[in-house]
C-alpha cells in the first residue's frame, strides 16, 4: 500500500493513514487551542506525509514517522497562534474539555497539560495511549533514549501522585 | 498494566475525537490535490553509440600524433663516452706552418653572403618550429 500511495495513489494513502485518524485527532486535540486548529493540523499532517512519503524510511514504525510530522505541525500552529497551551484553563476555550465526557474527577490529559511540559507530555501520550517503544518515542522526539526513559518516569510521578490525590480527595467526599 | 496506565488509557478513549463525515470528505479532497514528491536520483546521460565512437577516435588520433610528433624530433647526442671513442695515450706531436691569411675583399663579400644566408635559413627553422608547437 505503501509503495502504491508512493506511486502518486491518493486513494492506497486514504487506505492506509485511515486507521491512524482517529488516533491523530485525538492527540492533536490536546495539543491545539481549538477544534478547528486540531483539524487544520491533522489535514496537514496527512498532505505532508503523503507529499513526502518517498521519505519514510521503513525499519520506522508508519506511525512514529506520522507522529513525528503530527507534532511539527501543532508546534506550527502553536507558534502561529498567539494564545498558549497554558493559558486553556477555562473550560470554554479549552478544546479538550470540550471533548472529554462529564466525570466525577479531572481527566488525567488535562491535569498532565497543566503540569507536564510539551515533550514530556507527548512523551507520555505515545507511551500509554499509542503504545510505543522507548526508542521510537525517542525518535519522535528527537532526543535520546535515555533522556525518554528519565522523562518518562518523571511524567509518571507526576500523574500518579494527581491520580492518588483525586482518589484521596474522592474517599473523603464519599465519606463526608 | 499498571493502574496509572490504565487510567492514562481509558481517560485518553474518553476524549471524543470522531472523524466526522465532512472532516472525512475534506481530508480526501485534500489529498487529491496533492501530488507526491519523487525524489530525484542523479541520473547518468545515457550516451550515443556515435559519442562513444567519436571519443574513441579522437583519443586514438591523438596518441599517434603524440607518437609521430616524438618521432620526428631530432635524437639527442648521445654522450661520447670512453669505450665509443678511445684517446690514444700518445698523440703525435704535428707541425702546423700557418700563415695569417690576408682576406682579399672578394672573400670578405663571400663570408659575409654566407652569414646573412646562415641567418635566413635560422628564421625559417625558427618559424616552422614556432608553428609547429
Amino acid at each position: 500500500m505503501i509503495e502504491a500511495a508512493r506511486n502518486g495513489s491518493a486513494a492506497a494513502f486514504t487506505s492506509l493513514v485511515h486507521s491512524y485518524r482517529e488516533g491523530l485527532l485525538r492527540f492533536l486535540l490536546t495539543r491545539s487551542s481549538s477544534f478547528a486548529d486540531a483539524e487544520d493540523a491533522l489535514q496537514d499532517t496527512l498532505i505532508n506525509a503523503y507529499r513526502y512519503l518517498h521519505s519514510y524510511d521503513s525499519r520506522w514504525r508508519f506511525s512514529t514517522w506520522l507522529y513525528r510530522i503530527a507534532i511539527n505541525n501543532a508546534a506550527k500552529l502553536r507558534s502561529a497562534g498567539t494564545e498558549e497551551l497554558g493559558d486553556l484553563h477555562d473550560e470554554e476555550s479549552d478544546p479538550l474539555a470540550h471533548c472529554i465526557a462529564a466525570s466525577e474527577r479531572e481527566n488525567l490529559w488535562q491535569c498532565a497539560r497543566r503540569q507536564l511540559s510539551d515533550e514530556v507530555y507527548t512523551a507520555m501520550w505515545l507511551r500509554y495511549v499509542e503504545d510505543m517503544s522507548v526508542n521510537d518515542i525517542s525518535a519522535v522526539l528527537e532526543r535520546s533514549v535515555s533522556w525518554t526513559k528519565v522523562n518518562l518516569l518523571r511524567g509518571r510521578k507526576t500523574l500518579d501522585a494527581e491520580l492518588n490525590k483525586n482518589a484521596t480527595d474522592h474517599k473523603s467526599k464519599a465519606y463526608g | 498494566m499498571d493502574k496509572l496506565a490504565l487510567q492514562l488509557r481509558e481517560d485518553a478513549e474518553k476524549i471524543d475525537a470522531g472523524i466526522s463525515p465532512q472532516l472525512d470528505a475534506r481530508l480526501t479532497s485534500s489529498l487529491q490535490g496533492v501530488k507526491p514528491e519523487f525524489v530525484r536520483q542523479p541520473q547518468r546521460e545515457s550516451k550515443s553509440f556515435s559519442f562513444w565512437w567519436a571519443s574513441s577516435l579522437t583519443g586514438v588520433a591523438a596518441a599517434v600524433l603524440i607518437i609521430v610528433v616524438a618521432n620526428m624530433r631530432a635524437p639527442e647526442p648521445v654522450p661520447q663516452t670512453a669505450s665509443s671513442t678511445p684517446i690514444p695515450l700518445a698523440m703525435p706531436s704535428i707541425e702546423w706552418h700557418a700563415k695569417s691569411a690576408v682576406l682579399t675583399s672578394p672573400l670578405e663579400q663571400e663570408i659575409d653572403n654566407l652569414q646573412s644566408d646562415l641567418k635566413k635559413v635560422e628564421e625559417v627553422v625558427k618559424q616552422d618550429i614556432d608553428r609547429l608547437f
